[in-house]
């Protein structure tokens, strides 16, 4: 009996220690040429790209998705002390804020790429069904646009929460609710992620879905022209926000030299470029030349808004707001 | 240490603010109401369908009856996201999106429920069923009652103790479909563990999302309880079947027959059909290209990792995991079953008893975020390790575990042990020649549930397992929740995939059972 007992003993603590050994042994092991970026979903790099860093720079870089701008922000956030990777790219400016003011960037976080958030609407639609589009956001209240747009949730998407704060710049904080409700009326669909709006749901797009309105970006129409050289959507240029995305090196990064190179390199001509064809986003260096798709089909809208409010204060009781509206 | 710190710290976080405040609000009494009554409508329908289910395939016998018994419990074993990405297909058939109206969610949730657990009641009553004593009920019929009557005053309360016992095990699993819900429920649907999901990933509000595990462990212990209350031993994998030649289905049982044949083909065939047929279906007709992109990352590189390289992270986290669980759950049966005769010490193993089966009551979603905030750093950044992952799985499996090992150890004659000690056994000997081989069975069916639940669990997983170590499971999830015919696709080939092969597992286990006890 005592016997039993103390080789169970035994075995228990030899099982418990070896785990602890083993657990140790792995976090420690980290090979020094590699560097680990953190993106969102939407990040896109081709191999041609990533081998171009590793050769130039002598690092390994490792990408790693951790959801979209918002989720990404927060992950970082709650693992702030011992960071998932050693870079970040695509904490937005509805998150930067965020990011910045619980300390999970070392340095500064610096401005790569941006994208104006607009609705686009689907023209072989309205050309079949023979009536006017929509030209401004007011108009989407309308009885004769009823149950033709589909947005993103504010709360789970930041294309969503763009749109959400350019209705509070659009229309002040005393009214914006009452755009929202009536959207609301007229029987707007409200999806999970842009994704699933613009390829689910969009008749425009590749998912053939049942509305011809969505809330996207103004780049998109170049990503559908088919064959007779025309795109099949176009952007409607007003209550547009403008969206810039951020990379910068993680604070307690394992690597922060090579996470300083990997910021150093999404700035760089040849990444820049990869910008408009890879995530339909305008890069931010000034002279970076742009597709002849993207000249022709998409336009920078004339003016923006929301992208200067203060989201860290304020994007609480905004969400808030506009759950009791639509939940 | 493993289980109790992240509980600890999650109670400190939960209780440092103003949690009550957090909790009292509207939107949390309707989140809490709408898990209560999907879980109770979903245990209600199961047992409805499942009590004729369990007549026909235990109490009489058919052509076929062992295939089908397996099909039934399919469901069961696969990985929750992948009955998430059936139902998705299945909620697009033509027939059954007219059905449902496609404005609310609910009814899609509660068939997915239904859809999983179903065998679970057949499984259960029908256990019991195959051993009640027909000479009662043969009595019951020489005195003139009807077949139905007989059912009614004297089968059902017999029958009573399993229904309610296999009510209130669907009720716990439901009340914690993590990834049903979060798949088939979009925005607007929710539940406590999404809530605690979203709270933690998408607001940072760490205090509600420590207030909600609060008001889910408190949920799940009690349904657990009951469940325990109710049961008298743990629930076997598979029924035993009596040897006892059972009655042949005849006219007078098509009513169940009926019901069940509708049930089972409409709401378990049809929705892995569905899936089949999806994982076929591409962009421009019919081929085999879902399969052949498993390979890759996906449409737009949405994965880190390719599907083949999530499975072989999911298999090596599943044998990890079942090793330690097992090797733990052992160990633990084995020191609960030692009888201490005095008075302190039997207050010690109930502490004991208590102290290995708490983590049954907390969710695998609770599990995920209190690793999350505890391991970060200090004495042991396990976070960034990938033993994370099986780590926190293995403490899902070790209460099964010594839920189904404690009483079969229980269960060993003493005189056998107590007659080899006189011959001079060493306790070492007795383990391993004479309780080792007697508890074998019940070692191997915790193996195979432990084995399982590695594979399928998602709600830890999705918090502690990203990049390059996703599961199956998680990288699942990304692949269905980012639209795309080409990621949609994958999704349902992979699915298909695991649903043949748990056909494949769960009919040899009952061939081979069969085998060994003719």
């Amino acid at each position: 009996m005592k016997l039993s007992r103390k080789i169970l003993i035994g075995s228990s603590l030899v099982i418990i220690v070896a785990l602890m050994l083993v657990t140790i042994n792995l976090t420690g092991k980290k090979k020094h040429g590699d560097v680990v970026l953190v993106t969102h979903d939407s990040f896109v790099m081709s191999k041609e790209l990533i081998a171009d860093f590793d050769k130039t720079t002598g690092y390994t870089l490792k990408l790693l998705k951790a959801g979209d701008a918002g989720a990404l922000t927060n992950r970082l956030i709650l693992t702030k002390s011992a960071p998932i990777g050693d870079a970040v790219f695509g904490i937005d400016n509805t998150f930067a804020g965020v990011a910045t003011s619980n300390g999970i960037i070392d340095g500064t976080l610096k401005p790569t790429d941006f994208g104006d958030v607009c609705f686009n609407y689907d023209k072989t639609w309205f050309t079949k069904k023979k009536f006017a589009f929509p030209s401004s956001i007011s108009e989407l209240v309308l009885p004769k646009y009823k149950g033709l747009t589909v947005i993103e949730n504010p709360n789970t998407s930041s294309t969503g929460l763009s749109f959400l704060a350019a209705t509070v710049d659009v229309f002040g904080s005393a009214k914006w609710e009452n755009y929202w409700k009536a959207l609301k009326k007229n029987q707007v669909k409200v999806d999970n992620g842009w994704e699933a709006a613009y390829y689910t749901d969009f008749s425009g797009s590749s998912g053939k879905g049942a509305y011809p309105i969505v809330l996207s970006y103004a780049s998109s129409p170049a990503d559908e022209v088919r064959a007779d050289g025309q795109s099949q959507t176009a952007s409607i240029l007003d209550g547009c926000f403008r969206q810039t995305e951020y990379a910068g090196v993680l604070k307690n990064a394992k690597n922060p030299d090579g996470a300083a190179a990997v910021v150093k390199y999404l700035l760089s001509s040849k990444f820049q470029q990869s910008f408009p064809e890879a995530m339909y986003m305008y890069p931010i260096v000034a002279g970076t030349p742009i597709p002849a798709k993207w000249s022709q089909f998409t336009e920078v809208a004339p003016h923006t808004y929301g992208d200067k409010l203060d989201f860290n204060a304020n994007r609480k009781s905004w969400l808030a707001k506009w759950s009791a509206i639509f939940e | 240490m493993l289980f109790y710190w992240p509980l600890g710290k999650i109670l400190s976080i939960g209780f440092a603010g103003d949690w009550l405040t957090r909790i009292t609000t509207h939107r949390i009494a309707a989140t809490l109401w709408f898990t209560i009554w999907q879980a109770a409508l979903s245990a209600a329908i199961c047992l409805l369908f499942g009590i004729p289910g369990a007549y026909i395939l235990y109490h009489r016998r058919f052509r076929g009856q062992k295939f089908i018994r397996s099909l039934i419990t399919v469901p069961f074993m696969l990985p929750t996201i992948v009955v998430a990405i059936g139902f998705t297909a299945f909620k697009k058939l033509p027939l059954i999106s007219s059905l449902f109206f496609g404005h609310t969610n609910t009814p899609i949730i509660i068939c997915a429920n239904v859809f999983m657990n179903y065998s679970l009641v057949v499984r259960i009553v029908g256990g019991v069923w195959t051993t009640l004593d027909s000479g009662i009920e043969d009595a019951a019929a020489l005195d003139g009652a009807g077949r139905f009557r007989t059912l009614i005053s004297v089968t059902l309360p017999q029958l009573a103790q399993s229904v309610a016992s296999a009510g209130a095990l669907i009720f716990l699993y439901c009340a914690a479909n993590f990834g049903l819900v979060l798949v088939l429920g979009g925005a607007a649907t929710r539940t406590i563990e999404t809530e605690i999901y979203v709270a933690t990933t998408q607001y940072l509000d760490l205090p509600k999302a420590a207030a909600l595990v609060l008001i889910q462990t408190v949920l799940t212990i009690i349904a657990f309880l009951g469940a325990q209350r109710l049961s008298k031993g743990p629930v076997g994998f598979f029924a035993s079947t009596s040897l006892e030649p059972k009655v042949r289905v005849d006219k007078r049982d098509a009513p169940a027959v009926f019901i069940t044949t509708l049930f089972i083909g409409g709401l378990i065939i049809l929705p892995l059909c569905a899936v089949l047929f999806k994982s076929f279906q591409t962009g421009s007709g019919f081929s085999m290209s879902n399969y052949a992109n498993l390979g890759g990352y996906g449409a737009r590189d949405v994965l880190s990792i390719s599907v083949g390289q999530a499975t072989i992270n999911t298999l090596r986290n599943a044998i990890i995991t079942t090793i330690l669980s097992i090797g733990i759950g052992v160990v633990a049966s084995y020191l609960l079953s030692r009888k201490r005769p005095e008075r302190s010490s039997r207050f010690v193993q109930h502490g004991m008893d208590i102290f290995f089966q708490m983590p049954v009551g907390v969710s695998s979603v609770v599990l995920g975020f209190g690793y999350l905030i505890s391991f970060n750093s200090g004495l042991f950044p396990l976070r960034s390790s990938w033993l994370v992952t099986p780590l926190a799985q293995s403490l899902l499996c070790i209460p099964l575990v010594i839920r189904m090992v404690y009483p079969a150890i229980n269960a060993i004659d003493n005189e056998l042990r107590e007659s080899a000690q006189t011959e001079s056994a060493s306790p070492s000997q007795i383990w391993w020649l004479i309780e080792a081989p007697i508890i074998r069975g019940a070692i191997l069916t915790a193996t195979g549930y432990a084995a399982i639940i590695a594979i399928g669990e998602f709600g830890a997983a999705n918090f502690l397992a990203y990049g390059d170590q996703g599961t199956l499971p998680t990288v699942l999830y990304q692949l269905i929740s980012r639209p795309g015919a080409q990621n949609y696709g994958m999704a349902m080939a992979s699915s298909a995939l695991l649903i043949v092969v748990a056909l494949l597992i769960v009919y040899s286990v009952q061939v081979f059972e069969r085998k060994n006890t003719v």
